[in-house]
């Protein structure tokens, strides 16, 4: 029941829908009734991504076509998936190996330079024994696009795997990162922002399965949504039989600035083990008016209040970002997301 | 250090499963199996007019191409339906006229579990003790109703589901399937063609009922499934606060009971209602047998400023699966859950609740806390839902699971779903185990660690405790004790 395996066999019946549990806020057969045609090949330029001047090496994905880029997976990487064809379907495989002991800050930009288009990309990650890895993932879809990623992430003993997502929705969207934690002094760290406005939709997907003793998991995702938006938010924290002195804690926070947008929330807590320290905490609502009140009090237009809000809402899990360079890009594609000034 | 001597003397004096007694008397039952037949059997048998017998059709072509839920976090083996005794009743020639009628057996069964019928011996009790009106159903029919004419003074109608049928069909036709559907799920649309009793309860405007009513289940038959319906109409600005309890005799087949209640709440009224469910768990070590606890439980807030609370101390059943919800349709209505759930040996509950805000500045509160032991599992699984028309909907939920040993599993399943601006939802929940840190404090100030265990379990679910009335209270805190005995070492 994925997208993939639709687009490769031209199955529409094996798109996810709303009968499945973990997709009943991500319906796919119910709006895909044709599959587009596969994108076509790209012989022409390619602008530059997102995070151009940070990367070192840059692997491209264009149509779901692989063009450029070393296996490198050690220091500042770019990987970009860009969409440049107009309603027509892509679909991507990627696997990374990152070797013991070896430093990697992934930085991942799916860009839709096109409208309408329906994109699925799968992603392995291999993170050996003490190595660290920050993935940082700009999702800007057009409007109309279907866009589903998919991460599974294996972690050896002693690996750092940290994660955060910054997405606007597009028209169904699902980042899915599926973590298998060994315990074993392993530290995850998975954070998300969205952001939607218009008819946009953003599901964030994260399931953590915790095999071994001793491991850390921490999560946050914060999200704004407006006008007819729909933010999805599905966490899952699995401590398997004999995952003792497992420190789990999820969050998950949004606001709802239109009455017509919606907010859909499953925080679960799966435990098999006694030994654990698992919590999880979820809160929806609108901005506090004292605060749009008290700034509007001090001559700030209550749109721009608004903004200046939100920012300060999502910046915490901006701020959770290591990568310097990294966070300054994030943190003025809030504020450009927000309409407020840096 | 009153309430640790007291669950300590309670764990001591009593056995494991105190109710699992079963009771020989002369008991008419339906064919096994079911069958359209059956249905017809059992309208029959309580005389029913033709539009309850056509409801009850209806309700039994609907089920047969339902589907059984799997979603819920639960094993057994397939339920037979056609292995199973749809009534059992005990044999009379008619229905008791008063209690000098029922079968004393019967009543020997309601004085070992300490279920006051008699009238005269509750009012000869200790004076200014807490009175309740009693509705004992036994297997499929309704045995005895107490208080009936004290509570008619009042307009309070208590009766027993047959009984209104016939007496107050006007009621029951309007009401009866319009809080739960009967094609609502699988086990409601099972117990619409089965149902055989149940308790009734009719509340008129501006009354606040006088006394506690409660209603008491015994599984009695064996090989038998019981198929209550109970449905309660608080009218405006009435108010009645309902308790129930169950138990079964201890078998190594495992019995069905899947029960249906139906709240209405009218403008300004409020209903109370509260559960102790001990049915028969199992056996602690092989995990065989125990009563498999399907219920649908609802209520609407139809009326505007209505209230309802649901509080559960769920202890017994070898499966449960139960979630009594709060329909928040009036403006100003709330509804709360406060429950406990205390699984052990091989006991498997998925149990919460579901808030449905639909109305404008509806309040709702969830407090579950999930005790797990032994090799058993227990789910919290909850929605709340707010309409885009619930502006200024306000929902707070905190569960919490403690887990005692390292065999057992505690889930959280929240669902939350916001479709407007103007609410605010809270949710938190924790899983954590017996802090080590307060076993070792208590245990160095005397405490034995079963007395310990207790001792922390109790300050656990206290809050919830507090919700419950008195006499229930002081029940559930023993249960609790009980039901975890032997999970430490």
């Amino acid at each position: 029941m994925t997208l993939s395996t639709a687009l490769k066999t031209g199955d529409l019946t094996a798109l996810p829908s709303r009968r499945d549990e973990d997709w009943r806020w991500t319906d796919l057969r119910g709006l895909l009734r044709v599959l587009p045609p596969a994108a076509p090949a790209h012989d022409g330029e390619i602008p530059a991504g997102p995070f151009a001047d940070l990367a070192s090496i840059e692997t491209v994905f264009v149509n779901g076509r692989r063009m450029a880029g070393a296996e490198t997976a050690s220091g500042v990487v770019a990987l970009r998936f860009v969409a440049l064809a107009e309603k027509a379907s892509q679909a991507a495989n990627h696997a990374l190996v990152v070797k013991p002991g070896e430093t990697l800050v992934l930085l991942e930009s799916h860009e839709g330079r096109a409208a309408g288009y329906v994109s699925d990309v799968t992603l392995d990650i291999a993170v050996g024994e003490g190595a660290s890895v920050e993935r940082i993932i700009l999702v800007e879809d057009d409007a109309e696009a279907i866009n589903v990623v998919t991460a599974e992430v294996d972690l050896a003993p002693g690996a750092t795997y940290a994660q955060t997502v910054l997405t606007s929705g597009a028209r169904r969207q699902r980042i899915e990162t599926r973590i298998n934690h060994p315990g074993a002094h392993a530290q995850v760290r998975l954070d998300g922002v969205y952001l939607l406005d218009g008819q946009r939709h953003a599901d964030q997907t994260t399931v953590v399965t915790h095999a071994g003793v001793d491991g850390i998991t921490s999560q946050l995702t914060k999200g704004m949504v407006a006008d007819q938006a729909r933010g999805v938010f599905q966490g899952r924290i699995v401590v398997s039989p004999g995952a003792d002195q497992t420190d789990a804690r999820m969050g998950h926070h949004a606001l709802i600035l239109s009455d017509r947008a919606e907010i859909d929330a499953k925080p679960e807590l799966l435990i098999f083990a006694d030994d654990v320290s698992c919590a999880h905490g979820n809160t929806i609502g609108a901005l506090d008016d004292e605060a749009i009140f008290y700034a509007r009090q001090r001559g700030i237009p209550e749109t721009e209040a608004k903004a200046m809000l939100t920012v300060a809402f999502v910046g915490e899990v901006v701020e959770r970002i290591e990568h310097e360079g990294a966070r300054a890009i994030a943190a003025a594609w809030v504020a450009r997301k927000l309409g407020s000034p840096t | 250090m009153a309430a640790v001597k007291e669950t300590v003397e309670t764990v001591a004096a009593l056995e494991k499963y105190e109710h699992g007694f079963t009771t020989d008397i002369a008991q008419e039952f339906a064919p096994k199996g079911l069958s359209e037949d059956i249905v017809r059997f059992i309208s029959a048998k309580k005389d029913e007019p033709q539009w309850m017998l056509d409801w009850r059709l209806e309700a039994y072509r609907r089920w047969l191409e339902l589907e059984e839920p799997t979603w819920a976090k639960v094993n057994f083996p397939k339920i037979d339906y056609q292995d199973s005794y749809y009534y059992a009743a005990p044999s009379t020639k008619e229905g008791p006229k008063s209690l000098d009628e029922v079968d004393p057996e019967i009543l020997a069964v309601y004085a070992k579990l300490g279920i006051p019928l008699k009238e005269q011996e509750v009012l000869a009790g200790v004076e200014g003790a807490p009175r309740y009106a009693v509705d004992a159903v036994f297997d499929s029919v309704s045995v005895v109703t107490t208080f009936k004419k004290e509570l008619a003074a009042v307009g309070v109608i208590f009766c027993s589901m047959s009984e209104a049928i016939r007496e107050h069909p006007e009621l029951v036709r309007q009401y009866l399937g319009s809080v739960v559907p009967t094609s609502d799920n699988y086990f409601a649309c099972l117990n619409s063609a089965v149902f055989s009793d149940g308790s009734f309860v009719y509340i008129p405007p501006g009354v606040r009922c006088p006394m506690e009513l409660s209603t008491y289940f015994r599984i009695n038959a064996k090989d038998s499934g019981q198929f209550e319906r109970t449905l309660i109409i608080a009218d405006k600005g009435a108010y009645c606060s309902y308790l129930e309890g169950c138990t079964a005799p201890m078998r190594d087949e495992n019995q069905l009971h899947a029960a249906v209640v139906e709240l209405v709440l009218l403008d300004d009224a409020e209903i109370k209602y509260s559960t102790v469910q001990n049915w028969y768990p199992g056996d602690p070590e092989t995990g065989k047998g125990g009563i498999y606890n399907f219920v649908t439980k609802r209520a609407d807030c139809r009326g505007d400023r209505s209230k309802v609370s649901w509080t559960q101390v769920e202890t017994g059943s070898a499966i449960t699966w139960k979630y009594p919800s709060c329909v928040l349709r009036g403006e100003g209505s709330s509804g709360e859950f406060y429950s406990i759930a205390v699984t052990n040996g091989h006991q498997q509950a998925d149990t919460g609740t579901k808030m449905i805000h639909l109305g404008a500045n509806t309040k709702s509160r969830i407090v579950a806390k999930g005790i797990s032991a032994g090799k058993s599992t227990s789910t919290y699984r909850g929605l709340v839902s707010a309409h885009p028309k619930a502006k200024g909907a306000r929902n707070f939920t905190q569960c919490d699971s403690l887990l005692i040993g390292k065999t057992c599993a505690a889930h959280t399943v929240p669902y939350i779903e916001a479709r407007n601006g103007q609410s605010v939802f809270e949710h938190e929940a924790t899983t954590t185990r017996l802090s080590d840190d307060q076993l070792f404090y208590c245990q160095q100030r005397g405490l034995s660690q079963e007395e310990a265990v207790a001792l922390l379990v109790n300050g656990f679910v206290k809050d919830v405790l507090q919700q419950l009335p008195m006499e229930f209270a002081v029940e559930a805190q023993k249960l609790v004790a009980i039901s975890l005995e032997g999970s430490v070492g």
